[in-house]
């Protein structure tokens, strides 16, 4: 198997196929804000499979993070439909803990430390004390923040934050992880080692992961799928499938891997990138 | 010391600058009845100082959840500040009755304001990405203001707290200056008119002198409160492990 470009009639069969693994879907989802001429995103169709590693590509700008933002409910659609049809998954925007959200910036509280700021969903959500720690500590150990639990953000580097931020959305133990370029601050080194651990965690954790990334790259290395978007207005061009390709280590430096990412850079041609 | 030399190698009569070994002098001279008077002074400023504080933070809480009342009541704490506190201190001591409460309110007045605009910009200043992430877990507005809008304020709160103090001081001298000793016991800014009046000149120095040595202690314990409450976070404290 190898990567393919799905036209609509492969995505028709494939949602026919699994039907049954679908957690989220976005329906012709369009978005216009207040005062804007045209709309930033167009008609929107996104089918979100169970433990998809799924990467919205696209330049600054396009909208993919507004996607992101409608999907966890902190933006809504002008017009079309946001679905989470499977049963375990009834309705996420109320059932909070299902789904988390990785900001552009690790987006810490200050005057919280780590611990206390991977704490603070957990609280809100009312988790009672002894349950939350043992929540927290596991949490702790698979980003490898050992150590560093009374540390407050300003005696962290971008790394070591941005760990945090994902040890804060795994902990309320989620079934989807929304990311905003979360790695974009980073340098090269840590974007990769981040990169590793995040295909670590959800392997482990059966999550399913909504990519949002600039870097082409980034988005071979990492994903089952990519949806390929363009700007003014934001639109989806293009669906690349990568079934059964294995992601590990060695994959980033294979002949493979460089094939791959030159024919989405191909497909890329005359929608401009920064 | 160049003040005491120049004072006797100009033959500065001591009537209009008396040296500083004589008003040290002074100072140890009166000291019970000058510590009486800057407990007094003291007393008015922390207790105006205090109610700063509990004033200014609930209306700015009230301001920031509510913005007709801000609208409606902003322009009436506007107008309290701007009008010099001297012209509004004899209308005071005429509608109150009590000294004391008049020299209150005055460093009251002259305090709370700075408290009440700085909380109100760090209450405003919360980051957008902090509000989202708290809408993503469906906190409640109390949760809300815990957890992120009120530490987000603290350090506008402090800086605030660092100007009310000396305005609080200033507040509470110009008060008794015009109203008068505060339920028959004198502060130092009593002290400082009654000693014109007898032409104790080094005692009138030695009572600002207390002042000024009050406005810095003040100031310094707020400085050093505002320090061991910022210094994990805040970026205005540079890291030192």
């Amino acid at each position: 198997m190898s990567l393919r470009v799905l036209s609509d009639s492969d995505r028709r069969s494939k949602l026919q196929t699994d039907q049954e693994k679908v957690i989220a879907q976005l329906h012709q989802v369009s978005k216009k804000y207040k005062g804007a001429q045209s709309n930033a995103l167009e008609n929107i169709d996104i089918d979100v499979f169970q433990q998809d590693f799924l990467s919205i590509l696209g330049p600054s700008g396009c909208g993919k993070t507004t996607i992101l933002k409608m999907m966890c409910g902190l933006a809504r659609p002008t017009s079309g439909r946001i679905e989470w049809p499977t049963s375990n998954f009834q309705n996420s925007p109320q059932n909070p803990a299902n789904l988390s959200f990785v900001f552009q910036e690790p987006n810490l509280l200050p005057w919280m430390n780590v611990y206390e700021n991977i704490k603070l969903p957990l609280k809100i959500l009312k988790e009672d004390n002894y349950r939350a720690d043992e929540k927290i500590y596991e949490i702790i150990n698979l980003v490898g923040l050992n150590g560093f639990e009374r540390y407050y953000p300003k005696q962290l580097s971008g790394g070591m934050s941005m760990r945090v931020s994902i040890a804060r959305a795994l902990v309320t133990q989620p079934k989807v992880l929304l990311m905003d370029e979360p790695f974009s601050a980073l340098d090269e080194n840590r974007r990769f080692e981040l990169s590793q651990e995040i295909l670590k965690i959800k392997k482990e954790k059966n999550l399913t992961v909504v990519y949002v990334t600039h870097s082409i790259y980034e988005s071979v290395y990492l994903s089952d799928r990519i949806y390929v978007m363009q700007s003014h207005p934001g639109k989806i061009f293009k669906e690349f499938d990568f079934a059964g390709i294995e992601k590990n280590e060695d994959y980033r430096f294979s002949s493979e891997f460089f094939e791959q990412v030159k024919i989405v850079s191909d497909s890329l041609k005359g929608v401009k990138f920064e | 010391m160049l003040w005491e030399v120049l004072t006797h190698a100009l033959n500065i009569k001591w009537y209009l600058l008396p040296p500083p070994s004589m008003i040290l002098g002074s100072i140890f001279q009166n000291f019970s009845s000058l510590m009486e008077s800057m407990l007094v002074t003291l007393k008015v400023t922390l207790i105006a100082l205090s109610m700063s504080v509990l004033i200014s933070v609930s209306l700015a809480i009230l301001f920031y959840l509510s913005k007709i009342l801000e609208r409606s009541m902003m322009p009436i704490t506007v107008v309290l500040q701007v009008t010099p506190i001297i012209a509004i201190a004899p209308l005071i001591s005429i509608w109150v009755d009590s000294s004391e409460m008049a020299t209150l309110i005055c460093a009251f007045l002259v305090a709370f304001f700075p408290l009440l605009t700085n909380t109100i910009t760090g209450l405003k200043s919360t980051e957008k990405n902090h509000l989202d992430l708290m809408r993503l877990y469906r906190a409640n507005k109390l949760e809300l203001m815990r957890f992120v809008v009120l530490p987000n304020a603290l350090p506008y709160f402090l800086s605030g707290l660092k100007i009310s103090t000396g305005l609080a001081l200033i507040g509470a001298i110009v008060g008794e200056f015009v109203i008068g000793p505060i339920s028959g016991h004198s502060g130092l800014a009593y002290r400082i008119i009654e000693s014109g009046y007898q032409l104790e000149i080094p005692k009138m120095f030695s009572s600002v002198f207390l002042i000024s040595i009050m406005g810095i202690v003040l100031y310094n314990v707020v400085r050093l409160l505002s320090y061991y409450i910022l210094k994990n976070w805040h970026s205005s404290y540079s890291h030192t492990d």
